[in-house]
């Protein structure tokens, strides 16, 4: 059987580095960890008390990944050539896999270990009435975009060959993608491709196929793609088993299922991990090309 | 063997690197000379495999690097002008981390590790972080790490650029014992003296083409066809001169700082006749002696000091 291959670029981002820079300032990096972990159990109790909407804990969640995710992987390629060590690399018996494999995986790591820390609060919220579906479907929403975050980080870090920069567009492309370009949607379209065709009225799994194809041709998937609408939807799954039944004259029952036929949150999710799928298979494809790989 | 096959580097319109023809065995230390922009740096990154030629190649051992260049690179160390180290790590955990990227096996690695330490003298710094270190011992760091596989070609661009003269003299020292074990090593610069003192061979490139390649005493003796004798007469120098440029041989006497600075086309035996005759003609010669030609002399008569 062949030998499992090492990947040092893995196991030294992951552990040794974080291992010496908290040797070398164990007080600074220990002052930093007690103020999270401070500020997660105050949140924490703050939901168990109050047994906050399942949205609550995931939009804490995004806003968490949409802030560190870009701080994970502005720097993945642009340090090495800013220190000029890539070329050190490059000559290594490491193939373009590893490299982006160690580089990606280690920040793919990160994100889905900072994602998993909501776990708890999503668990204690909304503790009549939690759905597994809101649940799985919220917590893949949030990795799936730090995932989407990282690559298109390590991209633009490979492209641009600028730290600084990289980290701006990150952030800069966020404000834009999460804030303008849904604010001028609304502004101009008034919301009017949402009343042409209602989630409500999705009640089979051809209707939400053609409601998803119905989104991107009238641009409301610039809304509806949005992470953050995304995650104020699945607040309506916990009516799903108090409404039961058909309600001819109340959508409230409808609105969730057709959110269901429209595999909402798992949806977007696909999206944004076929989007980050790309990103790195560009990173691969430019590593292969400039690094001779 | 490094077999340097008419290669070639444009970058568009201009031609940084004009078909280089040249040829190292193990044990050759290399001193590739020439000014800043004269196509050095591309010239080693081609022979690197980082920068693909435009035309030509070059083959190590055989293997053609523009072909195959991921057999090329583990038989190669490379040592960039500008280079970076990775930080907060220690100096063991960043020769272990390349020593496992170059595939050594674990078994191996704590002894090639120690290894690579002790011919670069670092053994004293293992466990220190790469970024206290200073310049010098980064400089050497460099290059164990540069040796961590034990390649046969090493590839160093300016390594003694910014280093303090203790640490000059300890890199040198390095890159003799390096030649002495039989690699091949090319080293560029633009400071001659130091490279005076270790190489065997060199190669002076300006604006992209290589004007002359070979052994230093071979170059040496081919520039100095034409001899410059610095006479010192004791007593008025006119007579001297007046009677110097009777001689067939001479052709051209500069009276300098009280010598006078004459050019020879005679070899040794035309050299002696004519200080017999000097003598003999009541000429009271305090010194005779042939200018011998220095790297820097070399670098000097053969350059015209253009960039590619």
């Amino acid at each position: 059987m062949k030998a499992k291959s090492e990947n040092p670029l893995l196991a030294y981002h992951l552990f040794v580095f974080t291992r010496n820079r908290w040797r070398r300032q164990p007080l600074l990096y220990g002052a930093a960890a007690f103020g999270i972990a401070l500020s997660y159990f105050f949140l924490f109790m703050l939901i168990a008390t109050y047994e906050a909407s399942l949205v609550v804990p995931l939009t804490i969640a995004l806003l968490a990944i949409c802030f560190a995710a870009p701080l994970m992987a502005y720097n993945l390629f642009s340090l090495e050539y800013e220190k000029h060590t890539w070329e050190s690399l490059a000559l290594t018996r490491l193939t373009a896999r590893e490299i982006l494999w160690g580089k990606w995986g280690v920040v793919l790591t990160r994100v889905a270990g900072l994602t998993l820390l909501f776990l708890p609060m999503l668990l204690v919220s909304e503790a009549d009435s939690i759905s597994a579906y809101a649940v799985i479907a919220g917590l893949l929403l949030v990795f799936s975009w730090g995932a989407l975050l990282v690559s298109f980080g390590m991209w633009l870090s490979f492209k641009l060959k600028r730290t600084l920069s990289t980290a701006s567009a990150l952030y800069a492309g966020q404000v834009l993608v999460l804030l303008l370009t849904p604010v001028l949607y609304t502004l101009f379209t008034n919301n009017q491709a949402r009343d042409v065709m209602p989630i409500y009225l999705v009640q089979s799994h051809s209707e939400a196929v053609w409601w998803w194809i119905f989104s991107f041709l009238h641009l409301r998937f610039l809304v509806d793609l949005n992470p953050f609408t995304t995650l104020l939807e699945l607040s309506y799954l916990r009516d799903i088993y108090a409404f039961a039944y058909y309600d001819p004259y109340s959508e409230r029952a409808l609105y969730p299922y057709g959110l269901l036929y429209l595999k909402w949150g798992f949806t977007q999710s696909a999206f944004y991990l076929l989007l980050a799928a790309l990103f790195a298979g560009l990173t691969y494809r430019g590593l292969k090309i400039a690094w001779r790989k | 063997m490094l077999d340097v096959k008419g290669l070639r580097k444009e970058f568009g319109d201009l031609v940084a690197v004009r078909d280089l023809y040249f040829q190292l065995h193990p044990g050759d230390v290399f001193g590739f000379i020439g000014p800043n922009g004269a196509g050095k740096t591309t010239t080693i990154k081609m022979l690197a495999t980082l920068l693909e030629p435009t035309a030509g190649t070059a083959t190590l051992n055989g293997i053609d690097i523009v072909r195959h260049p991921e057999e090329v690179r583990p038989l190669l160390g490379y040592m960039p002008d500008f280079f970076g180290l990775y930080e907060g790590i220690t100096v063991t955990e960043y020769l272990e981390f390349f020593a496992a990227a170059y595939r050594i096996p674990k078994s191996q690695r704590a002894t090639v590790i120690e290894n690579v330490l002790e011919l670069t003298d670092l053994t004293v710094k293992k466990d220190a972080y790469v970024e206290t270190l200073s310049r010098g011992m980064q400089q050497r760091l460099c290059l164990a790490k540069s040796l961590i596989h034990d390649p046969i070609l090493l590839l160093l661009d300016e390594p003694a650029s910014g280093l303090d003269p203790r640490a000059r003299i300890e890199i040198k020292e390095l890159i003799r014992e390096l030649g002495a074990m039989g690699k091949i090593v090319l080293v560029s610069s633009h400071i001659l003296p130091e490279l005076a003192d270790f190489c065997n061979k060199i190669g002076i490139i300006e604006k992209g083409e290589l004007l002359v390649w070979g052994a230093v005493d071979e170059i040496v003796r081919q520039l100095q066809a034409n001899r410059v004798l610095e006479i010192k007469p004791l007593g008025d120098a006119e007579p001297l001169i007046q009677r110097l440029e009777r001689e067939p041989l001479v052709h051209g006497v500069e009276p300098r700082n009280g010598s006078l600075y004459v050019h020879f086309a005679g070899g040794l035996e035309e050299q002696a006749d004519l200080l017999s005759a000097l003598i003999r003609d009541g000429f009271r010669i305090a010194t005779f002696r042939e200018e011998s030609l220095d790297l820097e002399d070399v670098f000097m008569r053969i350059t015209k000091g253009e960039v590619s």
